[in-house]
């Protein structure tokens, strides 16, 4: 089992390192994996821009994304739920989200900039942006997938609204809400750096390192930055399905 | 059986990697060029296009990509998209030592022109004063960057004083008007559109940084030069002849400037006083931005000397000029 999902991968480095030593894949287009290697080993130690490490930069892109994905799930999730329990109130406030879902995140960045500056503001505006309708349809859709027998069975059992919201429809809800939150969290990493892209006030951001990168045209840190923020990416979905089996112990 | 195809597979993917990265297919009858967005620097490339100095010099040119700044364009260059293009000679250095593109410079476009711009209500009278502000360049490496640093070091300061960060020219004015920044540093025409539009003042023109220095250059990719060197010499050719018409007829340009950048005259001829047109590089200076982007670790290069002899290739330029 550890063999198949390690000789794999490392056959595929072995020919990529191969193939770039015979000059088949130019290394400033594609660097070979040792390359990658001493790119991300600059990265940590002289910084890029020199004096900006590697890991200011992951702390800053975190920041940013943790302040606009929490402040998209403290929005989306009680509208959604409120959206899904309430049919009245979905029919009014649906067409308005219909328009502003499509529009993609990174569209917004010359108005964020307009409306909130180069800073934290724009880029959590932006963060939040590409974090919120996951989160929204996946709560709305996780309250419209409740058996409508439990809740006529609560009713019946003379439950109150507020119960029925509470202990039917939270609970029932959250697994979806989950699902949700995890590719909220993955579009939202997505956005921050194509946000980082067009500036950032303090400097340090993986968006603006990958940026400055090819500024000065080194393909082997560019690379470098890329793999970190997949690793960090995966690395982030990984805590927040524990967090989910942690909470949603009963499936 | 199974792992035999995954590994096939692999072996399969890489090779048609390889294959697709390697072959960039040129276009073999037009000279495929690059300059960058609204840069006053590159006039000389649009007066060709323009005054049919390049059809009259035999070329089919065509703009393959027009830039935001240098470092995209050399990306460019560095995928095999262009044959020649106009880009400040910092990113082009950058570029090359660090082995991301080949491309050497045949002529110079302009010395001088760009500014540093702060807000219209700064009290600033000098670099000093804008200590611990926000100053913006339009990217690691570029001219614009080496200025700005080049400036803090005469003054005696250090880049640690200022918060310096990077945006794009067309965001600075909209930066400058909302109070992100306290000013920045970019080509013409972009101070010259600050101080018109209000939102800003000149502080210092380069050429009180550093006068005369080398900007924007005529480079061409290695592979382009040695294999059509004629067509290259007729690029350089019609570069000359622009140049010189831009200097001869200072009327005459600007509706050509007014077209390519989409700004208002009042702007193009503010800029225009600003920015110098001659086509003979100074090689020294060239040495310099080598040895200042080698000390700020942005490139390793041993021998500076060398390195500019490679890069910097006037021989087609003298011979037109000799004629």
């Amino acid at each position: 089992m550890t063999r198949d999902r390690i000789l794999p991968p490392l056959f595929f480095l072995l020919i990529w390192q191969a193939l770039s030593a015979l000059e088949w894949i130019p290394s400033y287009k594609l660097p070979s994996p040792l390359q990658i290697v001493g790119g991300l080993k600059e990265l940590i130690v002289v910084g890029l821009p020199p004096g900006h490490p590697l890991h200011l930069h992951l702390l800053f892109s975190l920041y940013r994304v943790g302040m606009g994905f929490a402040l998209a799930a403290l929005v989306a999730v009680p509208l959604g739920l409120s959206l899904g329990w309430w049919r009245r109130w979905r029919r009014i406030v649906s067409p308005l989200l219909e328009v502003i879902r499509p529009i993609p995140p990174l569209a917004w960045i010359p108005i964020a900039i307009l409306w909130f500056g180069i800073g934290i503001q724009s880029a959590a505006f932006i963060i939040f942006l590409g974090a919120f309708f996951p989160i929204l349809l996946n709560t709305v859709s996780g309250v419209l997938s409740i058996n409508p027998t439990l809740i006529e069975a609560a009713r019946t059992l003379q439950a109150k609204e507020r119960d029925i919201f509470l202990k039917v429809l939270w609970p029932g809800a959250i697994p979806s809400i989950f699902v949700g939150l995890r590719i909220g969290m993955g579009i939202g990493w997505m956005t921050l750096v194509a946000a980082e892209f067009t500036g950032v006030r303090e400097g340090y951001g993986l968006g603006y390192m990958i940026m400055t990168a090819r500024d000065i045209q080194r393909a082997d840190e560019i690379v470098a930055g890329m793999l970190i923020i997949g690793l960090i990416g995966m690395l982030i979905d990984w805590v927040i399905r524990i967090i989910e089996r942690r909470i949603v112990r009963w499936r | 059986m199974k792992k035999k195809i995954s590994i096939l597979g692999i072996v399969f993917l890489l090779i048609t990697l390889g294959v697709a990265i390697r072959s960039s297919a040129a276009d073999l009858k037009s000279v495929r060029i690059g300059y960058l967005q609204n840069d006053i620097h590159q006039l000389a490339c649009w007066v060709a296009l323009e005054k049919g100095f390049y059809t009259q010099e035999g070329l089919e040119v065509k703009v393959a990509g027009i830039f935001k700044a240098g470092p995209e364009l050399m990306s460019a260059f560095a995928a095999g998209a262009l044959d020649m293009g106009y880009v400040g000679i910092a990113p082009a250095t950058a570029a090359v030592a660090n082995k991301a593109a080949r491309v050497v410079v045949l002529a110079q476009a302009n010395s001088e022109g760009s500014a540093l711009v702060i807000r219209k209500d700064s009290p600033a009278q000098t670099l000093g004063d804008l200590k611990g502000k926000s100053l913006a360049v339009p990217g690691h490496s570029t001219v614009q960057d080496f200025l700005l640093r080049k400036a803090i070091a005469k003054a005696q300061l250090t880049d640690q004083q200022f918060s310096i960060m990077v945006i794009k020219p067309p965001e600075m004015i909209a930066a400058l008007r909302n109070k992100d920044i306290e000013g920045f540093i970019a080509w013409e025409p972009f101070p010259a559109k600050a101080a018109t539009g209000d939102v800003g003042r000149v502080l210092s023109p380069s050429r009180e940084i550093w006068p005369d220095h080398p900007c924007c250059v005529l480079a061409a990719d290695t592979q382009f030069l040695g294999s059509r060197p004629e067509e290259a010499k007729k690029m350089v050719r019609a570069h000359v002849r622009a140049t010189d018409f831009i200097n001869q007829h200072p009327k005459e340009i600007i509706p050509i400037a007014l077209k390519y950048t989409g700004m208002d005259e009042k702007t193009i001829l503010q800029a225009l006083k600003n920015v110098k047109y001659a086509y003979a590089l100074n090689r020294e200076a060239e040495k310099e931005y080598v040895h200042f982007l080698s000390q700020w670790k942005f490139i390793k290069v041993e021998d500076g000397s060398a390195f500019v002899t490679r890069f910097v290739n006037l021989q087609l330029l003298n011979e037109i000029l000799k004629k």
